[in-house]
């Protein structure tokens, strides 16, 4: 028997039949563009780690800016910020607010979401419409800080937690999962023989979505954890700042400007030097540390989280 | 009544439906049936109430003389006064110019480019490489604003990565991130670089649950990959387009504010005044007063409002689901 080879290429075996093998020249651009794309994210991240570890000699030589490989090991710019000064509190600060702020908003939006789940209860419709008509209207930056200024909680760090603790986006997410993909026999099973709606929710609804409240969870931490704006706004006054506005005082002060120079000015009345790259780097890692510590065991479910969104509840 | 309903077994969907016969039930009763839901919805309703329908109440000291430190009823209304001094105000326009300028920035170069990510995407086969690349670029989405500038003050800063690299080959010092001319590809590059990837994960699930089978019937028609992009691809994600597109233009006046806030410094706040920025400037820091600042809000509300409704209208006269539909 003749071999005839008729495939000179060779094909992908998860490539459908009908689809044919696309040219060496298209492939490459397409891998090009996409290399080029993941390494414009990559690099800059690893500079920044490389350079937090980098000694002072090391990037003084380098120009003091990044440095891609550290030559000189030195872990000198994290021993700096966990010696327990300004930085060891802001970061202590922003990881309470962080957990507090994420266990508020969460348990929130599972109630509401959860209330919200069943149509044709007492209030449902008038509930629901509040909740869509926050996606048409906000209130508006200066009457939302007039109300936190009413209610005493201006320069107050519940001021950075209260106002955003509902997200009512995540709420509608919530409440569509727990619409469509939660079967509602097994409720019903649940509520005839005899089991509350808490109890529902606690040992039925809850556990069931696990992926999907992590997901979620995961979306009110990096918010907290990130905040700037809110602590800009309504703790201008406050000596710990979270750490978002402490890394932008760093950033100010390195480069020469007049915000700069009065965070520079403060730094050196507080008997500190200013800081260096490697210091403000070191700053940046910590920041990345926890979302790309969580970020493997949610990744997965993103996809999921945002669809479900975008289904009509 | 409603617990038996929803047991009803999955045939009775097929079959013409005989009209339920609903026990009215009074207020009462649904109250002894619904009361831990309500409960459990207070919390949300009372989160609103305070933190988003109150302050909008107070949107109306814009149409007044308001000052803090005299009782609500004694502040004066005043009409539309504030909205015309907003209006003559010359540092206004440029900021209302700017918003518009990044929003458009936002809608012609950002959009496109994660419908082009998530198409190069979908096309890779390789389960392995498409989550790690994945991985990858929804990554930066999770950043801060202030990571994402001072990353870029160090790499193309003027001391910068790239600048020391461009001096040390005898070249000129880089003034990318503090060149008011230059400002909006920066706010671009960095928007691509935070966002352009998580844009895309919205696409690629639409790109998922087109029906395979339609690829294969174009294929075997003699229809091309590029044929078979244009007729079957892009029609597929159309809906989720328009979608995005519509809150997008709804939200075209709020294109951030901390992006604008922290590079205000650097570039000068002529190329970085945004609508946000300004009412934060000049109600918050500055002395305008609480009546001006809130105006300046309650005019990017309005115009936020009416164009979401426009652009719904719109999508539904084109036959698009839209966000929301008449019921």
């Amino acid at each position: 028997m003749t071999a005839i080879n008729v495939k000179p290429q060779r094909r992908n075996k998860n490539r459908p039949i009908w689809d044919e093998e696309p040219s060496l020249a298209g492939k490459a651009v397409k891998f090009m563009f996409m290399v080029c794309y993941a390494a414009a994210i990559v690099l800059p991240i690893w500079a920044v780690l490389a350079t937090s570890f980098a000694s002072e000699d090391a990037l003084n030589r380098a120009g003091g800016s990044l440095l891609i490989l550290p030559t000189e090991v030195s872990a000198q710019a994290y021993r700096e910020i966990f010696s327990g000064g300004a930085l060891t509190d802001s970061l202590v600060l922003t990881l309470t607010l962080t957990f507090v702020g994420t266990a508020i908003s969460l348990v929130l939006t599972i109630c509401g979401a959860y209330a919200l789940s069943r149509t044709g209860s007492l209030l449902h419709r008038p509930i629901l419409w509040l909740i869509l008509l926050t996606f048409l209207f906000g209130p508006g930056m200066y009457p939302s800080f007039l109300v936190v200024q009413q209610l005493g909680l201006f320069n107050s760090y519940w001021s950075l937690i209260l106002p955003g603790a509902v997200g009512t986006f995540n709420i509608i997410i919530l409440r569509a999962f727990f619409m469509n993909s939660i079967p509602g026999e097994l409720l019903d099973a649940a509520r005839i023989d005899g089991a509350g709606e808490f109890r529902i929710l606690l040992t039925i609804v809850l556990p069931m979505s696990k992926a999907i409240l992590a997901v979620i969870a995961l979306f009110y931490a990096v918010g907290y954890w990130n905040m700037y704006f809110q602590a800009v706004l309504y703790t201008p006054g406050l000596e710990t700042q979270p750490i978002q506005v402490v890394l932008q005082r760093m950033l100010m002060s390195t480069q020469g400007l007049p915000e700069g120079a009065q965070a520079t000015a403060q730094y050196q009345a507080r008997g500190e030097s200013a800081p260096t790259a490697a210091l403000k780097m070191a700053v940046v890692v910590c920041t990345i540390i926890p979302i790309v510590l969580m970020y493997p065991f949610i990744q997965k479910h993103f996809t999921k989280a945002v669809i479900t969104g975008a289904v009509k509840g | 009544m409603a617990t038996l309903q929803s047991t009803a077994p999955p045939e009775a969907d097929e079959a013409p439906r005989p009209p339920v016969v609903r026990r009215k039930r009074t207020v009462a009763q649904r109250f002894r049936h619904d009361w831990p839901l309500l409960l459990l919805a207070l919390p949300v309703v009372a989160h609103l109430m305070i933190f988003h329908y109150w302050p909008s109440l107070w949107n109306i000291i814009a149409f007044m003389d308001y000052s803090p430190y005299r009782p609500f009823w004694e502040n004066p209304f005043v009409g539309f006064a504030w909205f015309e001094r907003l209006f003559n105000d010359p540092y206004f326009t440029p900021a209302l110019l700017n918003t518009l300028k990044f929003a458009a920035l936002n809608l012609l170069c950002m959009f496109p480019l994660s419908v082009v990510l998530a198409l190069a995407m979908n096309s890779i086969i390789s389960l392995k490489v498409r989550s790690t690349f994945q991985s990858v670029v929804y990554l930066p989405h999770f950043f801060s604003w202030v990571l994402v500038v001072t990353v870029f003050v160090q790499v193309l800063g003027a001391d910068g990565l790239v600048s020391n690299w461009i001096m040390d080959g005898g070249g000129e010092r880089l003034n990318f991130t503090s060149n008011p001319d230059t400002f909006l590809f920066l706010v671009w590059l960095q928007w691509a670089w935070k966002d352009a990837g998580w844009g895309m994960i919205i696409f690629l699930a639409a790109l998922a649950s087109i029906n395979p089978s339609l690829y294969e019937a174009a294929a075997s028609d003699g229809a091309g990959r590029w044929r078979r992009m244009w007729h079957i691809t892009l029609p597929g994600i159309r809906p989720v387009i328009i979608l995005l597109l519509i809150l997008q233009i709804g939200g075209i006046l709020s294109v951030g504010f901390e992006q604008y806030q922290l590079q205000r410094q650097a570039v000068g706040y002529q190329a970085t005044e945004v609508l946000d920025t300004y009412v934060y400037y000049q109600s918050i820091v500055g002395n305008q007063g609480e009546s001006f600042g809130t105006a300046a809000g309650l005019f990017k509300g309005v115009i936020g409002l009416i164009l979401i409704l426009v652009a719904n209208k719109i999508a539904h006269r084109l036959g698009e689901q839209g966000i929301y539909q008449k019921s």
